[in-house]
């Protein structure tokens, strides 16, 4: 590509979006202006439920939407106008849209012979990608003689082939079962960091951004609602939309009584939160607090530790109900307590021994209890 | 029980079917003036067929329009149904993709009628163009258009819409998309339609009566005008001709076809054995 040697040039922002808007038939916000960076190198996850709008952000970097308003600019270029057929931005699509006429060679090839590349060149490179893919015997093979994890790696393959400035990968695993998943999804990563090519994946399936994506948008009705490592979303959410959409959480509702630099805590109906880092807000306000059920402990007695710092328990950070349900998945199990207030939560214990060392059973009482540094304050 | 019923069920259909056909074929060679009794065996007809000139000429015409407008009418149909389903907004798109159809609901004789009276006085007008051949053509191309464009839409909406996308993600421009990728996995519909129209022009007999002029008889035409007389067992003989000619090209077709799945059989097997190796 000839744009090629700018991207070396401006190495810090590959991809920069400004404003960027698609509004349908007048009407309908797809996307609602939206100002994204994109470093080199950088795997990027747009993550939201159905119909968020990721798609027609996807699809406006691909040039196959023209956005209403706002700017695309690849490596300093504004390429919001262009064709897709243009652009050095490739997709690999979501059921990969493989040619079933062509075989796994000349469905690769495709992109190079649009080109004009000398023929040995094409063969080249051809070549060295069904290596990368270890596809090198199945060349021949027309598409729907291949299994489902081979027909993902050719469409890989094939989205690679021009060596585009950008990938752009479209539920990459979608169509894979979940054992084939977590095999192909490091293979993936590891092909991808081989090449070294800058990626922006869409996906509605938070574990596939958690493990691939070194940043995370977490997007809802065309908007982002945080934009951060897959860490910081998850363990430090913004917002109840976000805590609730990444993993399991429950949700505390209440008041700031104590608000210290160092400290502040929260009345709520079932119990105080002592939370070991300040807030941005003041005595009295009302906020939610989110708390992961695996940041929760079990036990059948009322906690008598120590959760901070040599603090005493006391009243802080614990509260009782009643087991009402029990879910195995073997690793780790999740009892469902139910709290004086109605209010449900659940606590995701560990099975680090065979037997199921929590002793609890449906109908116990049972004390939760979790450290200072356990939880979140949301304002919003 | 059942397997017995079922059995001869299937044969009843074939019987239904084919019967009429094949008798057809036995009296063709039947030596009899009439066409319903038979006297005994002979290749008198046969005979009488070669050297019957209106016959031999009307055959020659009959394949001629219905290649010809066979292949104006996947042109056109093709192109109908590529922009009905790809253009999902442009203006009179809703009349277009109505209109397209319509010629499959109306009646052959209020098309043939109706284009005879345009035709008519444009040859008033302008003295052009003169019945014959070529307003055949037409009105048999206006029939298969409609047929072509039901065919080819069809396949056009079963198939992804993502690989032109693909396409043009790949560098292709529009019109290479088109040629590249939407042509060759069109073409299995392309040759059926063709074929179907093909067959709805060779055996029209409304259409034609209504646009040939003098000199312009397509077989149907000159079938269809004898029966009126009073058949004879040329016409057998005609048939017979025109189904030992379809039979022998699908057969023939059908064989290429399966060697063909059999060669890409072997392929994948060997594809497997390479990859265990």
């Amino acid at each position: 590509m000839a744009t090629a040697p700018k991207a070396k040039a401006v190495r810090e922002d590959l991809l920069r979006v400004e404003g960027l808007t698609k509004i349908y038939d007048g009407a309908v916000k797809a996307v609602d202006n939206i100002s994204l960076t994109v470093t080199t190198g950088e795997i990027f996850a747009l993550l939201g439920g159905s119909g968020c709008g990721k798609s027609t952000l996807l699809r406006m970097l691909a040039g196959f939407e023209t956005p209403t308003q706002g700017k695309i600019y690849l490596a300093g270029e504004d390429i919001t106008h262009l064709p897709p057929y243009k652009r050095p931005i490739n997709m690999m699509f979501q059921s990969y849209a493989l040619f079933p006429h062509l075989s796994v060679w000349e469905n690769i090839a495709f992109g190079l012979k649009r080109d004009g590349m000398p023929k040995n060149d094409i063969n080249d490179r051809v070549e060295s990608l069904l290596g990368l893919v270890q596809l090198t015997k199945l060349a021949k093979r027309k598409p729907h003689q291949l299994s489902g994890g081979q027909q993902q790696r050719v469409a890989l393959a094939r989205s690679l082939a021009k060596r585009p400035q950008l990938l752009l990968l479209d539920e990459p695993l979608g169509a894979l079962d979940k054992k084939l998943r977590e095999s192909t999804q490091l293979e993936l990563v590891n092909i991808i960091e081989e090449v070294g090519v800058t990626c922006v994946l869409v996906t509605h399936d938070q574990e596939e951004a958690m493990t691939m994506a070194s940043r995370i948008a977490v997007m809802s009705e065309g908007s982002f609602m945080q934009v951060g490592s897959p860490d910081e979303v998850y363990e430090m959410p913004n917002s109840r939309h976000v805590a609730d959409f990444i993993g399991n959480v429950n949700i505390f509702d209440g008041v700031v009584e104590v608000d210290e630099p160092d400290h502040v805590t929260v009345r709520c109906e079932e119990c105080v939160h002592y939370v070991g880092h300040g807030i941005s807000g003041n005595t009295g306000m009302s906020v939610s607090v989110a708390l992961r059920p695996e940041k929760i402990l079990l036990s059948k007695n009322k906690p008598q530790g120590e959760f901070n710092k040599g603090k005493p328990q006391g009243e802080f950070n614990w509260c009782e109900g009643e087991v009402i349900e029990i879910v195995y998945f073997g690793a780790h199990t999740t009892y469902h307590l139910k709290l004086a207030s109605g209010l449900v939560i659940k606590a995701q214990e560990l099975n680090s021994t065979r037997d199921l060392s929590c002793g609890l059973t449906w109908g116990d009482r049972a004390y939760a209890h979790w450290s200072d540094l356990a939880m979140v304050v949301l304002t919003q | 029980m059942n397997k017995i019923f079922s059995k001869s069920w299937m044969i009843a259909v074939y019987v239904f079917l084919y019967m009429p056909i094949i008798t057809l074929v036995v009296f063709s060679f039947n030596d009899s003036q009439l066409v319903t009794v038979w006297s005994h065996a002979s290749i008198r007809w046969y005979h009488v067929l070669v050297h019957d000139r209106e016959l031999i000429s009307a055959v020659a015409l009959s394949l001629r329009i219905a290649f010809l407008s066979a292949l104006l009418s996947v042109f056109f149909g093709t192109f109908t149904a590529f922009a009905l389903n790809r253009y999902k907004r442009f203006r009179g798109r809703t009349l277009l993709s109505s209109m397209a159809s319509t010629p499959l609901v109306m009646p052959d004789v209020i098309v043939g009628l109706s284009l005879l009276l345009m035709l008519v006085s444009m040859q008033q007008w302008w003295g052009f163009p003169e019945r014959g051949l070529l307003t055949i053509l037409l009105g048999h191309a206006l029939l298969g258009t409609a047929y072509a464009t039901v065919v080819v839409t069809s396949r056009l909406r079963e198939m992804d819409g993502k690989l032109d996308e693909a396409a043009m993600d790949l560098g292709c421009q529009p019109f290479q998309v088109f040629k590249l990728v939407t042509l060759p996995l069109l073409a299995p519909a392309l040759v059926s339609a063709f074929l179907l129209t093909f067959t709805l022009s060779f055996d029209d007999v409304v259409l034609s009566s209504f646009l040939s002029g003098p000199g312009y008889s397509t077989l149907p035409m000159v079938v269809f005008s004898r029966a009126r007389l009073g058949l004879n067992p040329t016409i057998n003989a005609v048939a017979t001709v025109t189904i030992t000619v379809v039979s022998i090209a699908v057969i023939v077709s059908s064989f290429y076809q399966s060697r063909a799945e059999r060669k890409r059989k072997l392929e994948v097997a060997q594809a497997y054995s390479d990859s265990n190796q």
